[in-house]
């Protein structure tokens, strides 16, 4: 074994040439790509946490937005609520007052329409009575009934001058008022008879349909009725009567 | 058989002989510069490593943890250093397994120059950290008595080291030789499969002494470890 110092020497500059060489070609690319590549890290993650922290923040924000648009939603639906229920029941109140005013116009045309059949209910019930009368009495007795009541009244008007007269005061007319024209004798009996009392009045006859069948004597502010009109509102007092008793109880004073 | 690569002349130039030693030490030279190079030629942090350079940062890395755990001034001076004699060494010691190649660390005299740069490198690394008075001063630690001891241990040290990594070297090929002779078939495959771990552990030896060698020296008594950036 032995040591040739020129190898030595020579080896101990080969070593440091190696040393160079490495650290130039070996160490120093590796470590400050190390380097490099740490520090690119350390900015990706500080990157990385400030992206974090801004979505933190954004992620508050987001939150506290939706918690204020909530509170809103629930201002305007509670807002929507009061006004639909403000409009319901003003809704109600109109619809219960139109019902009111159409209830109120439907009963007064409703008993209008009473009132106007009641009327001609009343008209024709006369009519009728009066028709049916003279018939049974020019039937049964073959009499007049224009002639018996203008006979009937000259009797109640004799009875009745001094009234009469007074009543008739400074009157220049006499009005004799009829449903029908009363005939020729009927009308000379009635004018004859009035003469004797007021022999300074003229008698004048008047034909009246909407006038209830008789006789209407108007002298001055006076006025004599001799119509059916009293036994038109008995019949019907006693139809009345009847339609509450279901139709079959007697009448009273029918079986007279 | 031949043991001494240094007796080997390759060529001549000038009159001067370059043996087997000082040109398997170019090989090895050219093969760690060349690869390096190759590998970190397109080392920018806008491309992402492969796997060479991967492995290469691997072994950078794993040397510079192994003297981060020893030294107390890891400095990258000291990586160049206890690197390069690592890489340098492990790199020989595992090309024996190629054919006709002689490995440079079995020549005392590679193994000598190499103690003789850490002998050398050891008082630089210990000036340039404690100053020449704090480095002198420590041979004379813990006192005056201890100053020849101290230098006969600087310089035994040395030898030693330049001694254990010849000898394991050489008796790998020692014994592999005499092998030869009794089982030409057989033993050479077993003694290269055991010559290249006992080149890495030489290797790792070598490197972690020279390392604790240049630590001592630059570390001030009761001085915490510190790393250090250069």
């Amino acid at each position: 074994m032995s040591t040739d110092w020129v190898t030595v020497i020579a080896q101990v500059a080969n070593f440091l040439v190696l040393v160079w060489l490495l650290k130039r070609f070996l160490y120093k690319p590796i470590l400050n790509g190390i380097d490099a590549r740490e520090a690119e890290i350390a900015d990706r993650m500080s990157e990385a946490e400030r992206a974090k922290t801004k979505a933190a923040a954004a992620e508050a924000e987001f939150v506290a937005r939706k918690q204020r648009l909530q509170v809103e939603d629930a201002a305007i639906v509670d807002a929507v609520h009061k006004e639909a229920q403000r409009q319901r029941d003003t809704l109600l109140a109109e619809a219960r007052q139109k019902l009111e005013l159409e209830q109120r116009d439907w009963r007064a045309h409703l008993e209008r329409e009473q009132q106007k059949f009641t009327a001609e209910l009343y008209r024709a019930g006369a009519d009728t009575l009066y028709q049916l009368v003279r018939k049974a009495l020019h039937d049964l007795a073959d009499e007049s009934l224009e002639e018996r009541i203008v006979l009937h009244v000259t009797v109640q008007l004799k009875s009745m001058a001094s009234e009469l007269l007074a009543a008739a005061g400074n009157s220049e007319t006499a009005v004799a008022i009829t449903h029908t024209a009363l005939p020729d004798g009927a009308r000379a009996t009635l004018t004859r008879e009035l003469q004797a009392l007021l022999p300074d009045v003229p008698l004048r006859f008047v034909k009246d349909e909407h006038q209830a069948p008789g006789l209407i004597l108007r002298i001055g502010s006076a006025q004599l009725a001799w119509t059916v009109d009293s036994y038109t509102e008995e019949m019907a007092d006693l139809l009345s009567e009847r339609l509450a008793t279901g139709g079959l109880g007697r009448v009273a004073g029918n079986d007279r | 058989m031949q043991l001494m690569p240094d007796e080997i002349i390759v060529f001549t130039i000038g009159g001067f002989g370059f043996n087997e030693t000082i040109v398997y030490t170019w090989v090895v030279m050219a093969i760690l510069t060349g690869s390096s190079i190759i590998i970190t030629r397109n080392l920018r942090p806008d491309v992402p490593p492969n796997r060479w350079r991967t492995a290469l940062e691997v072994i950078v890395t794993v040397i510079q943890g192994q003297i981060e755990d020893i030294a107390r001034h890891a400095s990258r001076h000291v990586l160049y250093f206890s690197g390069t004699l690592f890489l340098f060494i492990a790199t020989s010691n595992l090309l024996l397994v190629v054919p006709g190649f002689s490995p440079p660390t079995a020549s005392l005299s590679t193994t000598a120059a190499l103690a003789l740069s850490v002998l050398i490198a050891v008082p630089l690394f210990g000036i340039s950290t404690k100053g020449l008075g704090g480095y002198l001063k420590s041979y004379t630690q813990p006192s005056v008595i201890m100053l020849p001891f101290n230098i006969i241990s600087e310089f035994s040290w040395g030898l030693s080291l330049s001694i254990r990594l010849y000898g394991n070297v050489m008796s790998g090929a020692v014994i592999a030789g005499i092998l030869l002779g009794l089982a030409p078939f057989f033993f050479p495959v077993v003694m290269d499969a055991l010559g290249l771990l006992t080149g890495l552990i030489q290797a790792y030896i070598f490197a972690v002494l020279a390392t604790v060698y240049i630590s001592l020296a630059t570390t001030k008594p009761g001085e915490p470890i510190k790393k250090e950036q250069s």
